[in-house]
């Protein structure tokens, strides 16, 4: 009970349980949708989805301050590409809490003549542009990674191993393309925080490909994927050491 | 940015604020009601009410757990009264958030056939026993420090003066025995009455005045009672009344959460 109570002591913490019941009910609709003796559940579903979205929506009124923090600690850092990638993602979540903020005034009432439908495609397009960022920062990560580890001896010992035990494997795929999986998957297994990184950022992304029309899928698609990285945002809360830093 | 940031990484913080907001809210939709302002007005603000309550319900459902954490802890303090005072009021606190959270599905549309008056009844009562017990605790650690204040200056006054005046009852029954009339004693206890209450009620300010954290307490729990004797129509006030309460206590915890140093303890 204790850890339970120090989670969700933080806002953080509090927020991916909501947003994982949120997408859950999404996911569990889209799987009863065709079934006519559940239409009760499905109707409390989405009940349940709506006021956590409205909860969470309201939560993060604050957020934009910290999204603007955030991007002016991550000017000051030292390697360029990350600098450029993190920053420009903070200013677009920024943008983004701007558009989440003034679609909750609307939604509660307090602002009435409000396009509803551009302010929500602005905010997706803001969500869409931070985690774009954040995937490249991902990318150059694993890349610096693997380069590293391309030059070690050690390394090249495994991979003359990794040859000599799979030999059929490695005869039949190219070499190269055998070498370079090998290399990315070594790389892989020794930084958690990148791949969970990399995996939620890859799950997040369905969500504004599908509101924006460049990639639709369907909602149970969404609700799985927004099910899965709201797991993984809160395994990262739990155990900060699979946090990705900076 | 830095405090803000801090501030807004804790969720109970967060919902001090929203609190705030509420009973703002309240406290407007009276004022504004009085002052006769359109209906649109008092309509957003009604709803902004309803929807920030609605969400502070939800924000507190994992309460119930920290409330019996804290009562788990409460349970080893050394002084008794202490001790039973702090638990029994976290473990009414646990039932009123348990109470809050079957009345959150109930206004979410989960629990369809609740009724919501007969729960929402039952959550002010488990918070009214709550609050009396924090007064309780809140008045025994007023005691405490009185005890402790007048034994004190007893002590200066000893140490100051070796030659210690008479004390004043003595004093005046001295006088008494001189002038042997009914009316002149009866007036002049009455008037060593009111010298003493004039006596204690000066302890008493001067030991809150020493206490911050003590007073701060105090009047939370005051301004707090008033909302649940309202809402179970014990002591009847009105929404402006109890939109102030509410507002100046969710600012008192505010002001205990941005000052740690306030805060009552244990």
């Amino acid at each position: 009970m204790e850890s339970f109570i120090k989670f969700t002591n933080q806002s953080q913490g509090r927020d991916r349980i909501f947003r994982t019941t949120q997408y859950a009910c999404a996911f569990i609709k889209y799987l009863l949708r065709n079934k006519a003796a559940r239409q009760e559940l499905v109707k409390k579903l989405q009940s349940l989805e709506s006021n956590m979205s409205s909860g969470r929506k309201l939560f993060r009124l604050g957020n934009t301050v910290n999204a603007v923090d955030a991007a002016k600690r991550t000017l000051r850092l030292s390697d360029p590409v990350l600098r450029f990638c993190l920053t420009v993602a903070n200013i677009n979540r920024a943008l983004y809490f701007v558009c989440d903020n003034v679609l909750w005034a609307r939604n509660v009432g307090l602002i009435r003549d409000i396009d509803k439908e551009r302010w929500s495609f602005n905010a997706s397009r803001c969500y869409y542009f931070s985690l774009v960022m954040s995937l490249t920062r991902d990318v150059y990560v694993i890349t610096q990674i693997m380069v590293l580890r391309a030059r070690q001896r050690r390394h090249q010992q495994k991979v003359d191993q990794n040859q000599n035990d799979h030999r059929d494997v490695a005869s039949v795929l190219v070499p190269k393309l055998d070498a370079f999986l090998f290399l990315l998957y070594e790389s892989l297994k020794s930084n958690p925080p990148v791949v969970l990184d990399t995996v939620k950022n890859l799950c997040d992304l369905f969500i504004p490909l599908d509101r924006l029309g460049i990639y639709q899928t369907n909602a149970g698609v969404v609700g799985f994927c927004g099910l899965v990285s709201s797991l993984l945002g809160i395994l990262s809360v739990v155990r900060p050491t699979l946090k990705i830093t900076p | 940015m830095e405090s803000w940031v801090r501030f807004n990484a804790q969720s109970q913080a967060k919902e001090r604020l929203f609190r705030a907001t509420q009973y703002a809210c309240t406290l407007l939709g009276y004022t504004l009601l009085k002052g006769g302002a359109n209906s649109d007005l008092l309509t957003k603000i009604k709803q902004l009410e309803a929807h920030v309550s609605l969400v502070r319900k939800l924000m507190r459902l994992g309460n119930s757990a920290e409330a019996l954490e804290a009562a788990k802890r409460a349970v080893h303090l050394s002084d008794c009264v202490l001790r039973l005072c702090i638990t029994v009021a976290h473990l009414n606190r646990a039932m009123y958030f348990a109470c809050d959270n079957v009345l959150w599905a109930g206004k979410t549309g989960l629990l369809p056939k609740l009724d919501q008056n007969k729960w929402s009844q039952r959550s002010f009562r488990y918070y009214l026993f709550a609050l009396i017990l924090n007064l309780t605790r809140d008045a025994y650690e007023v005691k405490l420090l009185m005890d402790r204040e007048s034994r004190s200056v007893g002590a200066k006054g000893a140490w100051a003066s070796p030659s210690t005046p008479l004390p004043e009852n003595g004093e005046l029954l001295q006088s008494a025995g001189s002038h042997a009339s009914s009316s002149s004693i009866s007036a002049i206890s009455a008037g060593a009455l009111y010298a003493r209450l004039h006596r204690e009620l000066h302890l008493v300010a001067a030991v809150l005045r020493n206490n911050p954290p003590l007073l701060l307490d105090l009047v939370k729990n005051l301004c707090d009672l008033f909302i649940p004797l309202d809402r179970l129509g014990l002591y009847q006030t009105g929404p402006g009344f109890v939109g102030a309460c509410g507002l100046t206590s969710s600012i008192l915890s505010l002001l205990t959460l941005v000052h740690p140093w306030l805060k009552l303890k244990p």
